[in-house]
């Protein structure tokens, strides 16, 4: 599904360069469940935000479904991840002004689908995560654990095919998390691929791979 | 999705009811502000425009010098112009004479009037103004004949009632004479300079039948044959002039009849606007209107980091940044649509006293004009844009990662855009308040001036020839009353004299200048209280030594000079006194006393030569009075009134008010920039109220470690203050040169003038500095005096 190829990233804090990626090579295939491992500042959420296009890198070759992403424009760009990656965030990241429905909505909106046909799509998924009653209440009227079951329901609005989500249970509760990570699984089976940060082992081990990373490089 | 960027954008409207409010407040403001000097400004352009014939139309104006004196020009022309040049000149292809626009005095079976707007026009006054409507009566008939008259039909309803006043007879002025009604015509627009409710035909005036050039009283139009006509005929006139009267310095000016109304110098019909009014009032509307932009725009992007975290996720949710940047345009459109429908509803709830202070009759059906309504819409979308686009472009150019991760800090670069800005409101509202400081200041050395004359306490009654005939029997009638302590009649009074005349010290009329002078009676020098420094007060015989009706007698004058006109012959005060002089070609005499100068003309002129010389007939009676018992002292003089002039409505005016009429323009202007600087520094103080807040909001920690780390509340509370008070000094200091220069130059149209202390300066810079600290200070101590575990807690 992707390929990373000596990707390096960096930043120059006057006559020092600091590495947060360092030669990055990695191969992940469709319906995989990855998770990505590592102390803070290993460079976990920097190569995270790579993978789902959000930042650049500044050496190195990226494949996303044969496309190489490091030669596109910032629209194509855009266009790609717009139909095929979801994202899943620690702290939910739902706008406070919009309702539950709303919000889900959000996505189709900017990817053009017709009204009809949102409203069909956002009632399936409502219903699907067993959250239709709270489809008109607004982020701050609901738990953590609601919140972030929102968040990942406006992630798989679009249909991705790659999930990335950044310790989606960091802000919760064990059980709340493991609410999440049982959907993870679910949504997994059902052909989703999902990348994972995480710092709990437990939750890494839904996945069907763990990759370790220090100071920026892959651990063998 | 325009439907979500709506909801959205209300719903980010109810949220932030602060936020809200002061844009709101501050844009219906401007909106307000612009949209009735739109208003005005369209009246003021449309002046006469409406005349079928407007742009081939020219008034004629004169331009003469006595000999030696400086050639003036005047507005009034004499009977001869239009038929002289008619015949010669193939381009003017018709004219109108006309004459008065002031009060006359009417009469109906046994009600009497005294009407605004009497005025005698030749027959040709339809023709030329095509565009006055007869409602009743045919255009070429109406003013054919000698004592002809055609009412407006306001006035036709307030005289007759529902009756046709076509066919009735009325007696007009002093002497009665009777005009047949011969037609109604539609009131006159209240944008044309010619406003009539009387018409009388230019015949029954005596002057009419004597075409001469020397009648100087007459407004006169030609109608040319096209446009280009005004232009080219002009050159012509000069020539023509020199051939036609051999010596006299007299020639004619045509002005564009749609350019009198904002362009001229000289007051027609009624006093003229001016176009540098209109760019300084709409002016400082579209200052007011910026003001509240930049307010938006401050507190827009202040508020950027609250709205960042939508930005992100839009953006990872698949939103272009052009997507965005649409949104934020949204949410500045919808505010501005709400703020332009408050304003509509405001504006017309303020048109009445905009009226009175604009001293015009707009009315609210000008606000639903098309024109009107589009330039609402051209409004709205560029202030949309103009508000909108700034901040979106900051709201819509964040990036995902960085705002989402929470590494994202408010940048710096807004902060000198957003210093800037509230700098230039400061430097505008700092501008308009030393604006007013100076205006005032001069409208009060105005009232206040040592002017030579008194005018407490007296009473103007203006007066007829009949009334002449019986001024002996009025003033003892008059001074019956104790609290009545002297009565004079005169030309004018010392307010403003206007008469021009050629003085000279000998026959020849060598040293013959040009000089301004006022017959008076008796009792002139002592009503007014004229200072005497050589001589003596004219007395009961020395007008009778002028009385031309006793036919053995030459008359001889007695004249009395102010001290500039004894300069003027060369004559110390005490050596003028009874030194022969000429007064015009006839009028021989010698200088009786010599007074000091007073101002008798308005404070934007000095002070010129004047002659007061003893004359049988005046214009208008003043009463002098002690004050006590004003209203039954005034009652007394209405009651004698009545009984010796019942052919005339009694109306009197005061001196001093006779005398402020003559700033009237100077007061508006006053007012007008009294509401404006009241109203930025309004909306200056709400933009720096909101920019405080949010800068206090986004201190939130920062003041939380300080408090940690032992800094006292009134310190930090100064530390917030002074951000800000800083700013306020800047734009206080680049207000003061620009104020200063302008001021200036509009005290400098005054010849009399008021100087500017350094402590208007200090009291403007103050009183902005001192309200701009309470702003934010209120913020601020709230801030300082909360309890930093608070606050620290949130992150």
């Amino acid at each position: 599904m992707l390929d990373l190829k000596g990707i390096y990233k960096w930043v120059n804090a006057g006559n020092n360069r600091t590495f947060l990626l360092k030669d990055i090579n990695l191969t992940i295939n469709e319906g995989e469940f990855v998770s990505i491992m590592g102390p803070s500042g290993s460079g976990k959420s920097t190569l995270l935000n790579i993978i789902g296009m959000l930042d650049d890198f500044n050496e190195g070759e990226y494949y996303f479904l044969h496309e190489s992403v490091h030669k596109l424009k910032e629209k194509q760009r855009s266009d790609l991840y717009k139909r095929y990656i979801g994202f899943v965030f620690q702290a939910y990241h739902l706008i406070d002004e919009l309702t539950v429905y709303e919000n889900i909505e959000t996505p189709l909106i900017y990817q053009g689908v017709k009204s009809a046909e949102r409203k069909a799509l956002v009632a399936d998924i409502l219903d699907r995560f067993q959250i239709v009653g709270k489809k008109d209440l607004f982020p701050t009227q609901l738990s953590g654990g609601q919140q972030q079951l929102v968040g990942i329901a406006r992630a798989l609005i679009g249909k991705p095919k790659l999930l990335l989500a950044d310790e989606p249970t960091g802000n919760l509760n064990s059980a709340q998390g493991e609410v999440i990570m049982q959907l993870f699984n679910e949504l997994n089976k059902e052909g989703v691929t999902i990348i994972q940060v995480t710092h709990s082992e437990k939750n890494a081990a839904y996945g069907s791979r763990i990759i370790n990373l220090l100071d920026g490089m892959v651990q063998k | 999705m325009i439907k979500t960027y709506f909801k959205i954008a209300f719903r980010n409207l109810w949220k932030n009811k602060t936020f809200t409010f002061i844009n709101l407040a501050g844009l219906t403001v401007g909106l307000t502000c612009v949209i009735l000097m739109v208003l005005y400004i369209q009246h003021e352009l449309s002046y006469d425009k409406f005349q079928k014939n407007a742009d081939r139309i020219a008034r004629v104006t004169m331009e003469y010098s006595m000999s030696g004196g400086e050639p003036r020009k005047i507005v009034m022309t004499s009977t001869k112009v239009l038929p002289a040049l008619k015949r010669v000149f193939p381009e003017i292809e018709d004219g109108v004479r006309m004459s008065g626009g002031r009060s006359g005095l009417v009469k109906y079976e046994d009600k009497v009037f005294i009407e605004p707007g009497f005025i005698h026009a030749d027959s040709t006054f339809f023709s030329v103004f095509s565009s006055f409507k007869l409602l009743k009566g045919t255009a070429d008939q109406v003013l054919k004949a000698p004592n002809m008259l055609v009412i407006s039909e306001s006035a036709g309803k307030k005289l007759f009632g529902n009756d046709d006043p076509v066919g009735k007879t009325l007696q007009v002025g002093a002497a009665q004479t009777n005009y047949l009604i011969t037609g109604v015509a539609e009131d006159c627009p209240s944008n044309s300079q010619i406003k009539f409710n009387f018409l009388a035909s230019f015949s029954s005036l005596g002057p009419a039948q004597e075409t001469t050039y020397f009648n100087a009283n007459f407004i006169t139009y030609f109608l040319l044959k096209d446009k280009a006509s005004i232009a080219s005929l002009q050159p012509k006139i000069a020539p023509f002039m020199k051939k036609d009267m051999t010596d006299a310095a007299m020639t004619f000016h045509l002005e564009p009849y749609t350019s009198v109304h904002l362009h001229s110098g000289l007051d027609g019909f009624e006093p003229n606007s001016n176009i540098n009014y209109i760019y300084i009032t709409g002016g400082v509307a579209l200052l007011i209107l910026i003001i509240a932009c930049f307010t938006y725009v401050n507190l827009s992007t202040a508020r950027s980091m609250e709205r960042a975290k939508e930005v992100g996720i839009r953006k990872v949710s698949g939103a272009f940044r052009s997507q965005v940047f649409w949104q934020f345009i949204g949410e500045s459109s919808l505010l501005t649509g709400i703020a332009l429908i408050l304003s509509f509803v405001l504006a017309g709830l303020l048109l009445p006293s905009f009226n009175e202070l604009a001293e015009r009759s707009l009315s609210l059906s000008g606000l639903l004009k098309p024109s009107i309504l589009i330039i609402a819409l051209l409004i709205l979308t560029s202030i949309s844009l103009l508000a909108g686009s700034y901040p979106a472009l900051i709201l819509s150019r964040f990036q995902p990662v960085k705002v989402l991760k929470g590494t994202f800090r408010n940048s710096s670069s807004g902060t000198w855009i957003r210093k800037s800005l509230t700098v230039f409101q400061f430097t505008v509202s700092a501008f308009l308040i030393i604006a007013t400081f100076v205006l005032q200041r001069q409208l009060k050395y105005i009232q206040t001036k040592k002017l030579g004359y008194d005018r407490e306490h007296i009473v103007v009654l203006p007066m007829d020839s009949r009334i002449n005939e019986k001024t002996e029997l009025f003033k003892t009638a008059l001074k019956k009353d104790p609290e009545v302590l002297a009565v004079s009649k005169s030309y004018n009074t010392p307010v403003n004299i206007m008469g021009g005349y050629s003085m000279s010290n000998s026959l020849s009329n060598e040293n013959a200048m040009s000089v301004k002078a006022n017959p008076i009676d008796e009792d002139y020098i002592k009503v007014n209280n004229l200072k005497i420094i050589a001589g003596t007060d004219l007395s009961r015989q020395d007008l009778l030594d002028v009385n031309t009706s006793d036919t053995t007698r030459k008359p001889y004058f007695h004249y009395v000079l102010n001290e500039s006109a004894a300069a003027a012959l060369g004559w110390k005060p005490e050596e003028a006194i009874g030194k022969r002089m000429f007064l015009g070609d006839q009028r021989p005499g010698e200088v009786k006393a010599v007074i000091k100068d007073f101002h008798f003309a308005s404070l934007h002129t000095a002070v010129e030569p004047l002659v007061l010389f003893p004359d049988n007939w005046g214009s208008v009676m003043q009463v002098k009075m002690t004050g006590n018992n004003m209203s039954q002292t005034i009652a007394h003089l209405e009651k004698t009134w009545k009984e010796l002039a019942p052919h005339r409505p009694f109306m009197y005016t005061f001196m001093d008010e006779d005398y402020n009429k003559m700033y009237a323009s100077e007061m508006r202007t006053g007012d007008v920039f009294k509401v404006f600087a009241t109203i930025a520094i309004l909306l200056a103080c709400m933009g720096l109220f909101g920019l405080s807040a949010y800068s206090v909001q986004q201190r939130t920690k920062e003041i939380g470690i300080r408090k940690v780390l032992g800094a006292s509340s009134a310190r930090i509370t100064v530390s917030l203050v002074n951000q800000f008070v800083k700013l306020v000094f800047i734009s206080f200091l680049i207000a003061v040169p620009v104020a200063w220069m302008l001021s200036e130059k509009w005290l400098s149209s005054f010849v009399y003038r008021t100087d500017i202390p350094v402590y208007i300066f200090l009291v403007a810079g103050l009183s902005i500095t001192f309200v701009a600290m309470f702003t934010v200070g209120t913020q601020a101590l709230r801030a300082a005096l909360s309890n930093p575990v608070k606050s620290l807690r949130t992150e």
